[in-house]
């Protein structure tokens, strides 16, 4: 690995979104909040000038760089900017008051389109800091790293790498055999799906900005609000029928999406069998929320409040329709549940995925036929397509290091002090980038009393939750940097 | 006629002695070890590659009505057919081993290189496979104009209820016919009087619904019920029969593949069949896969020899049908002598289907059966034919009018029915009695 490459990389992405700070700037001018209009300008200064530092000290020519990027660096790279960009996109909370660890943690719950708050007084922000917190969620929804793969000609190369390190679903499915196409692709469509959530809630009575970071956060699978009670604070129940679609496509695969439109053929969506599962998942969570809810005494509009609930978890968007804190212990297992399931994979949603689900199980069942039929050849098989055992592997070996990290996570937030439900429920929420979990982290509550390390866990907790576990551990391995050195002059040298 | 075969494997050389005695015969193969077998045939033997302009040329291809393409490659047989067509204008006949060839339309297949037949023996065998294997206790099976008759053969047992009394006063469900018997090796059509007996096989034709009952009444007690299907041998046959089976709901599918590599390939391929990865030779795994407890075991291995031993492993262990594929015509009585039901040949079924094309007529030959001692030919009528009822009509002893096709109906003949002019009828008939019943329908019938 060559560390110079990965600093000037770095550096390179970090320059660009320097520049994303103009549009809260903007807002924050037209709303005339000018301490706040200020803070934008330094952030963009500074991370301007650090990013174009970075640049210099790695030093190479970009070409030349990026032509030899090699995966553990694409790695490097994506983990890196990302914990990076994270810091950068926190200096606006850092101005208006926050502490360094509340900062990071607010700016990686947007970034990672968590949507876990630290906030505890939703009066004190103006509407800049607001926009902002949703920007930063519709960013890191299509992945950062995508966009200025589908934006920079310079990343044209080393961008393979570094666009499936950001987004490494189990299939590497493209819509162009093109990175750069895949990526503006894929952008596109996104923004085309945010406009028109934009328009549906302006028709239903949202206020335009309402609408914008709503859609902003919805489509991204984010689920900050400015309203202080979410979704509930708005009291529309077509808005939550609009928002409940949205979600649905947030949290299924866009570039099967892309697909199905490019070829106006809605068989494709159909067919496919992750959308099937997760069709299916969604509709059996729901009917158990509503059996759970009706139990337990609650009768008016019970199907749009569990889908709206169900949608909002497994998508890992977060919004809150209805506290659900209040909610049975059954209908909160069910919700739990779903936050280990998250959306497909290549959508805005987080979580470990559908389709991994989909294929542990038929891993599993496969093993055990094996044993009755010890000769059979029984291959795994995903939309009639054999599924390599390495990619089985892999998935195992996902699940494993999710289950190890959550664990770790959970019981160092309990020994900390939180209760088990609040401990259990928060890092299953901040590791699958879903955002409010139970009892003192509740979709009415915030994260901001949890003792402070358990705060910095869990901001890696979504980070790490992100970039799918195996993308940061990988450059935790000693290996990735017994052969680091600072540069190398031919690139053919370093193996 | 001046006829061209290029390849003189075994599908060239059967052709080659089926047609010598008639016909000018060139065989073109670039093996000279090939020519031994040609020596002592009346043909012209060519050492060269069918590819070859000049050595087409030297065939005399200008001349030749027929061009038949038999070798081991498709490409090679394409490529023979697309030059032969352009120096001269024979009739060409393209073998081929791959579904691919077979072109959805005439203008995306093989027709648009100048070739006027495409034949894939392989997928023929696996239709005719599929259809054994889906008709319960029977051990032959074919259907008819497109679909509306269906032939059925069995081997009576002695409790079968046909074997009671003589044939006409069986009470066989309208819409069937008895069209044959074979009896101790020997063929021929029943008549009224014939009295069937334990261990005969018979041949029945008719409708769909009439031989549902047909079915029940030879076979009672075996309908509905999930066959358990095992192929030994997953090559090109065994994943044919395998992709067909698939399709029919109630049929649970089992392969048996040597190949490792292969196995994955059909397990890649197959979405509902059990891929086993094993020798079907080796009695210590069909015992571990309960093999003997399937209902029918198809045999496809593409060795006569490894073919045999599965067959006789599978009726050992008790499998009550069994399904062979027999490389070397040769080889098909001596099969059926050792016990196993169906024997059949995909080369075989191709030199007939090739004969019969060359040696032309205004039929169709629709089905061989019994490894050519019967024939299913479908014929027009001819207009100056004079309209009489069937039991006017003198056929010989060895032929049987089975089904008289109206529009998308089929009429199953009784002797008060008329045959006319212009109408489509299925004649059933012995080997040799063929020609004389074309001849007989293309005439006036006086």
């Amino acid at each position: 690995m060559r560390l110079s490459l990965v600093v000037h990389v770095c550096g390179l992405l970090i320059r660009v979104f320097g520049l994303m700070f103009l549009a809260p700037l903007a807002i924050a001018l037209v709303y005339r909040e000018f301490n706040d209009a200020l803070g934008f300008t330094v952030s963009a200064v500074v991370t301007v000038t650090i990013g174009q530092l970075m640049r210099q000290a790695g030093g190479i020519s970009a070409e030349q760089a990026l032509e030899g990027m090699r995966r553990v660096e694409g790695f490097a790279v994506v983990s890196a900017s990302w914990l990076l960009i994270a810091g950068f996109a926190g200096i606006p909370y850092l101005w208006v008051g926050l502490g360094p660890i509340d900062a990071m943690f607010e700016s990686m719950s947007g970034l990672t389109t968590t949507g876990a708050t630290v906030f505890r007084d939703f009066s004190q922000y103006g509407r800049g800091i607001f926009f902002w917190r949703s920007m930063s969620q519709w960013l890191g929804g299509m992945g950062v790293i995508a966009l200025f793969v589908a934006v920079l000609p310079r990343l044209a190369i080393g961008g393979r790498e570094l666009f499936f390190a950001e987004a490494p679903g189990p299939d590497d499915e493209k819509v162009s055999p093109q990175i750069r196409r895949t990526a503006a692709i894929l952008w596109r469509l996104y923004t085309i799906l945010t406009l028109l959530l934009i328009l549906a809630l302006r028709l239903v009575g949202y206020p335009l900005y309402d609408a914008i970071v709503h859609a902003f956060t919805t489509l991204s699978a984010g689920g900050f609000s400015p309203h202080p009670l979410s979704i509930q604070g708005y009291q529309n129940p077509a808005a939550e029928w609009v928002i409940i679609v949205f979600m649905f496509l947030a949290g299924a695969n866009f570039a099967l999406q892309y697909r199905a439109l490019a070829r106006r053929d809605a068989r494709i969506f159909v067919r496919d069998e992750e959308l099937q599962a997760y069709t299916i998942v969604v509709l059996v969570a729901a009917a158990l929320v509503v059996v759970a809810l009706w139990r337990s005494g609650s009768s008016s509009d019970l199907v749009r409040i569990a889908l709206f609930q169900v949608l909002s978890i497994i998508t890992t968007t977060g919004f809150a329709s209805e506290d659900f804190q209040l909610w049975s212990d059954q209908a909160k297992m069910v919700l739990l549940g779903l936050m280990f399931i998250g959306g497909c994979a290549g959508s805005a949603g987080g979580g470990p995925k559908v389709v991994r689900h989909v294929l542990l199980a038929r891993y599993t069942i496969r093993e055990l036929r094996r044993t009755l039929h010890p000769r059979a050849v029984l291959p795994v098989k995903l939309g009639g397509r054999v599924v390599p055992e390495t990619v089985l592997q892999g998935v195992v070996v996902f699940f494993l290091f999710y289950m190890l990290t959550f664990a770790l996570c959970s019981a160092a937030v309990i020994f900390l002090g939180a209760d088990i439900v609040t401990g259990i429920s928060a890092t299953a929420a901040t590791l699958g980038n879903v955002g409010p979990g139970f009892n003192q982290v509740g979709p009415m509550a915030h994260y901001g009393d949890l003792h402070p390390v358990s705060r910095i866990v869990l901001t890696l907790a979504m980070w790490i939750g992100r970039l799918e576990v195996l993308t940061v551990l990988v450059i935790l391995r000693p290996e990735a940097w017994r052969s680091g050195q600072w540069s190398s002059g031919n690139p053919r040298a370093g193996s | 006629m001046h006829i061209v075969i290029v390849g003189g494997g075994q599908v060239g050389a059967a052709l080659a002695r089926a047609l010598a005695a008639d016909n000018e015969v060139f065989v073109i193969d670039h093996d000279p070890a090939v020519a031994d077998v040609f020596a002592s045939l009346d043909v012209e033997f060519i050492p060269g590659s069918g590819t070859s302009a000049d050595v087409l040329a030297r065939a005399g291809i200008k001349n030749a009505a027929f061009l038949v393409a038999c070798t081991g490659l498709d490409e090679v047989n394409i490529v023979a057919c697309a030059i032969a067509n352009k120096i001269g204008s024979p009739e060409t006949i393209c073998l081929v081993s791959r579904a691919d060839f077979l072109g959805a339309s005439p203008e995306a297949g093989l027709e648009q290189f100048g070739i006027n037949r495409v034949l894939w023996p392989e997928a023929q065998l696996a239709a005719d496979i599929e259809q054994v294997v889906t008709a319960p206790g029977a051990i032959d099976a074919e259907v008819f104009a497109g679909g509306v008759v269906r032939l059925l053969e069995y081997r009576l047992e002695a409790d079968s209820a046909l074997v009671a009394a003589p044939v006409r006063s069986l009470h066989l469900p309208r819409g069937s016919l008895i069209v044959a018997v074979k009896r101790s090796g020997k063929l021929f059509v029943p008549r009224g009087t014939t009295q069937l007996a334990a261990g005969d096989k018979i041949i029945i034709m008719g409708t769909p619904e009439a031989m549902r009952e047909v079915a029940a009444l030879v076979r009672p007690g075996e309908t509905g019920e999930r066959q358990k299907v095992t192929i030994i041998g997953g090559g090109d046959v065994g994943l044919e029969v395998a992709e067909r089976l698939e399709k029919v709901a109630s049929v649970e599918v089992r392969i048996i593949e040597r190949d490792a590599a292969r196995g994955a390939k059909l397990a890649a391929r197959l979405s509902r069949t059990l891929v086993l990865n094993g020798d079907g030779t080796d009695l210590e795994l069909l015992e571990s896969e309960d093999v003997g407890r399937s209902d029918v075991l198809v045999c496809v291995i593409d060795n006569d020899e490894r073919n045999l031993l599965a067959s006789l492993l599978g009726r050992q262990l008790g499998v009550p049908k069994i399904v062979t594929r027999v490389s070397r015509p040769g080889n098909l009585r001596l099969f059926e002598r050792v016990g196993i039901d169906v024997a059949l040949s995909a080369r075989g079924a191709a030199v007939a289907s090739i004969l019969h094309r060359i040696s032309g007529g205004t039929s169709s030959l629709v089905a061989v059966l019994e490894h050519g001692e019967a024939r299913v030919l479908e014929l027009t009528v001819s207009p100056n034919f004079v309209a009489r009822d069937l039991k006017a009509i003198g056929t010989p002893e060895d032929v049987i009018v089975a089904a008289i096709l109206r529009g998308d109906l089929a009429i199953v003949p009784r002797g008060d029915d008329r045959i006319g002019p212009g109408d489509r009828i299925l004649v059933f008939s012995t080997g040799a009695a063929s020609e004389r019943v074309q001849a007989y329908f293309s005439g006036t019938g006086g």
